[in-house]
């Protein structure tokens, strides 16, 4: 479902990502985590057609996403850290532009369930500005599943959330890889990951560390220790630092 | 060492790494050509503009003759009219009740109020940081009003003089919100105190207008013979009590920059530091509490900077509400058309399709009723008018109309998910600036064709009026498209540029250049685009007038025109969206 190959990304003389290859297959909840500045956010937004790769593969279901963008994009959803909203826009706009763009039939009737499940539909007619954070967020999430996508990118979903917030999206989420899409998700809070990713992909510098399912990556950082904790496995993995 | 003197070495050391900091990032900048480049071509604009006539006025300025280029009646006059103008100020600054609040930006809040500060600490630190800005102004005003004022004088007596009006203006506007805080009663809302300033005020005004009408002299016809005659009559006005005492204190204020020579100016600034220094003590002296208004200004602040971030260039901080949709939009259909929707959303109800036909309905009624022999005149000003919109519209409205990529910017990332090819992305931004100015471009014609009077243009035969109208009806928007699209492709190729305009507050020679740059490659590449139009159109004028005529020909060359316009227009719009498919804003703003 998501194939990287070899994925470099350069900026300059700085070199964000290198040689960075794994894959996610549906029903899989890969977890993505490494130290501020290891490349996170930069891989997820490759993989999401945003920023081009200096060299390797990003292939979304069967297409290239260098090659073929756009049957690539209609297939992915990408959650930012921060919901990236347009301030003169409904909720209610919102949907409705997006339908269009992605040819979303009957998108009314879609819609609905979806913002009962995010608990914003009492807020349909009101602006992004009238709207805490975790409701945009939320607003951000229904835009991006509208068009019910089988890869599903997100960057630190869970920020901004509160507590119940937090309960419902991991529920979403596992309950969309269970229906057999493909999840990519970045985080710091290693112990909501451990909950939800079938497999762990650290990162430092660029570089990826481990790789695996959970249970393998525990099982090489865990020095023994059968009741190592996500927490534990990545601190032994980066050295506990960024650098 | 105190705590205080300790706090106002940390509060020094604030500012001046600050200034440092701001320096060494506009210094890291020039390092990318394109900046260096605008920093060049800024240098070189200033130094045209100002610095050559500045360095080119030494003399002139050496001198030191009083009154420089002007008679002595007017270089006696100036002085008393510039003391008029402060006075005019002040009296405005009087009438406009606010609370007490200084210019904090909120990082600043956020550390140093809660820091171990006093308040005349803070005050200190706010003045000193006002200081920043007074002194650039007092150069600037100096260069500005250098050479061309005449009032004679040395540079640096005008740059000191400028300073010390500028200062204790500062000084005064902050001790009226103080004063003003202390005053009026806090339980007051915002809406009464605008009443009884607006109370204020018209009693004021009322008292000055008919303390004028009793005694002030209306000027004879030979009063306005000549400037002599002027002078003195202005200066007899100006005499007039209680006009003398009133100016007292800002003819003081402003007697320096007037001073011409050294011992004059010397003389002059004796009254007018004391002035400062009294208006100093003033503001450190009056105990209010300013921390709750300087904290909201500070925040509105703050909104209007991140609006301009947004995007929204005017930095609007008024709250949004949500807009019925121009128009419905189908789940199916081309998705270019969904951004035409969306921004159409973004920007003001009036650019709405029913708006327009309502405009249309009353030019059409409007004219019948211009159509008649008295209102020729009415008629004839009408014309102009909608030729000076025309033309505005055509050459300034694509800077103006920004509801495409340039209010994009900060959602590029969004835009990019969506699973269209960049083209299309470009061209359905286009789409709503193109359309709305368009559609005004379209109703300035017609209403020119209805207004334009028949008679007077004999060589202007209908159909030929007929032919130019829709000529221009059909070339105006690829003209309008390319301009546009030269202003999105700035965008695209440096983003920087386009969020340091604003988003930062940041202003440098760079900056000026790239400006300049911007604007001159806008109307370089226009004129280029418009050059292959010409040749092709031109080309079948000539080969066709003959076969079908004058007025066949002509349309037949505007087809043409039209042509290569939209060919160059979607090749522009193919390879800004090549561009586009590549671009990286957090890349571009890394350095």
């Amino acid at each position: 479902m998501i194939e990287i190959q070899a994925l470099c990304k350069a900026f300059g003389n700085f070199t964000a990502v290198r040689d960075l290859t794994f894959s996610v297959q549906p029903g899989e909840v890969l977890g993505l985590v490494g130290p501020n500045g290891a490349g996170k956010t930069t891989t997820l937004r490759t993989m999401a057609g945003i920023i081009p790769p200096t060299a390797g593969l990003v292939r979304i279901g069967t297409y290239d996403i260098a090659k073929e963008p756009v049957e690539a994009k209609r297939r992915l959803a990408f959650f930012p850290d921060e919901p990236r909203l347009f301030d003169y826009l409904t909720v209610r706009q919102h949907l409705n532009f997006v339908a269009r763009l992605y040819g979303v039939a009957n998108h009314e009737a879609l819609a609905q369930p979806l913002l009962e499940e995010l608990e914003i539909a009492d807020q349909i007619d009101r602006l992004p500005t009238e709207l805490s954070r975790g409701m945009k967020q939320k607003l951000a999430i229904a835009c991006g599943l509208l068009h019910a996508p089988t890869v599903m990118i997100f960057d630190e979903p869970l920020t901004g959330l509160d507590p119940l917030g937090i309960r419902r999206m991991k529920d979403s989420i596992l309950r969309r890889a269970r229906a057999g899409g493909a999840v990519v998700l970045s985080s710091h809070l290693l112990h909501l990951l451990e909950e939800v990713c079938s497999h762990v992909l650290i990162l430092k510098k660029g570089e990826r560390i481990a790789y695996g399912t959970l249970a393998q990556v525990q099982a090489q950082f865990s020095n023994g220790d059968s009741q190592a904790s996500l927490e534990d496995v990545f601190i032994r993995a980066t050295g506990g630092s960024e650098s | 060492m105190s705590a205080l003197s300790t706090m106002a070495r940390a509060l020094l050391y604030l500012r001046a790494t600050s200034l440092l900091g701001q320096l060494k990032s506009r210094l890291r900048r020039l390092r990318q050509p394109k900046y260096l480049g605008g920093a060049v071509v800024g240098v070189g604009y200033l130094y045209l503009t100002f610095g050559r006539r500045l360095l080119m006025a030494r003399p002139a300025y050496g001198a030191g003759r009083p009154g420089g280029g002007f008679s002595p009646e007017v270089s006696a006059l100036l002085p008393e009219l510039a003391a008029l103008i402060l006075l005019v100020v002040l009296i405005v600054n009087w009438v406009t009740p606010r609370t007490a609040s200084l210019a904090f930006s909120e990082a600043e809040i956020a550390f140093l109020f809660p820091a171990p500060v006093n308040r005349r600490m803070l005050v200190h630190y706010r003045l000193l940081s006002a200081q920043l800005g007074i002194v650039s102004s007092a150069l600037i005003f100096t260069i500005v009003f250098g050479r061309g004022s005449g009032f004679g004088g040395n540079l640096w007596f005008h740059a000191i003089g400028w300073w010390l009006i500028l200062a204790t203006l500062n000084l005064h506007f902050m001790a009226t919100s103080f004063v003003y805080s202390r005053l009026l009663n806090r339980s007051l809302t915002s809406g009464r105190r605008r009443t009884i300033a607006i109370a204020v005020a018209w009693l004021l005004v009322s008292g000055i207008i008919v303390w004028a009408w009793n005694v002030m002299q209306m000027p004879q016809r030979s009063d306005l013979a000549g400037a002599h005659e002027f002078s003195s009559y202005v200066a007899a006005q100006l005499r007039i009590a209680p006009v003398p005492w009133l100016l007292a204190l800002p003819r003081l204020l402003v007697a320096p920059y007037f001073a011409g020579g050294g011992s004059g100016f010397v003389l002059a600034l004796g009254p007018a530091v004391a002035l400062l220094i009294a208006h100093y003590l003033w503001v450190l002296n009056i105990e209010v509490s300013f921390e709750e208004a300087s904290i909201a200004r500070a925040e509105k602040r703050g909104k209007r900077l991140r609006a301009v971030q947004k995007g929204d260039w005017r930095g609007q901080v008024a709250v949004r509400k949500p807009q019925s949709a121009p128009f419905k939009l189908p789940s199916q259909g081309r998705p270019e058309v969904a951004f035409l929707w969306k921004n159409l959303l973004s920007s003001s109800a009036i650019f709405r399709p029913k708006v327009a036909i309502t405009t249309l309905a009353v030019l059409l009624v409007g004219s019948q009723w211009l159509n008649r022999p008295q209102l020729q005149g009415a008629r004839v000003f009408s014309v102009a008018m909608v030729g000076i919109v025309l033309a505005y519209t055509l050459l300034l409205g694509p800077m103006m109309a920004r509801q495409d990529l340039r209010a994009e910017l900060s959602n590029v990332d969004l835009l990019k998910t969506y699973p269209l090819r960049g083209w299309q992305i470009v061209l359905g931004e286009l789409l709503t600036p193109l359309s709305i100015l368009s559609a005004l471009i379209w109703i300035c014609l017609i209403a020119g064709a209805l207004l334009l009077p028949g008679g007077t243009l004999t060589w202007l035969s209908p159909v030929l009026r007929m032919v130019a109208l829709l000529g221009l009806a059909v070339l105006a928007p690829p003209l309008v498209a390319i301009q546009l699209l030269v202003l999105n492709a700035a965008a695209v190729l440096f983003p920087a540029w386009m969020q340091t305009a604003g988003s930062r507050g940041e202003r440098g020679f760079e900056v000026i250049g790239q400006r300049i740059i911007f604007v001159a490659g806008q109307l370089l590449i226009t004129v280029i685009a418009a050059v292959p139009a010409v040749i092709g159109a031109a080309l079948v004028f000539l080969v066709t007038r003959w076969l079908i005529g004058v007025a066949a020909a002509a349309v037949l060359s505007g087809l043409m025109a039209f042509a290569v316009l939209c060919v160059e227009s979607f090749v522009s719009v193919l390879w800004l969206g090549d561009r586009f498919e590549n671009f990286d804003l957090s890349a571009e703003l890394r350095v």
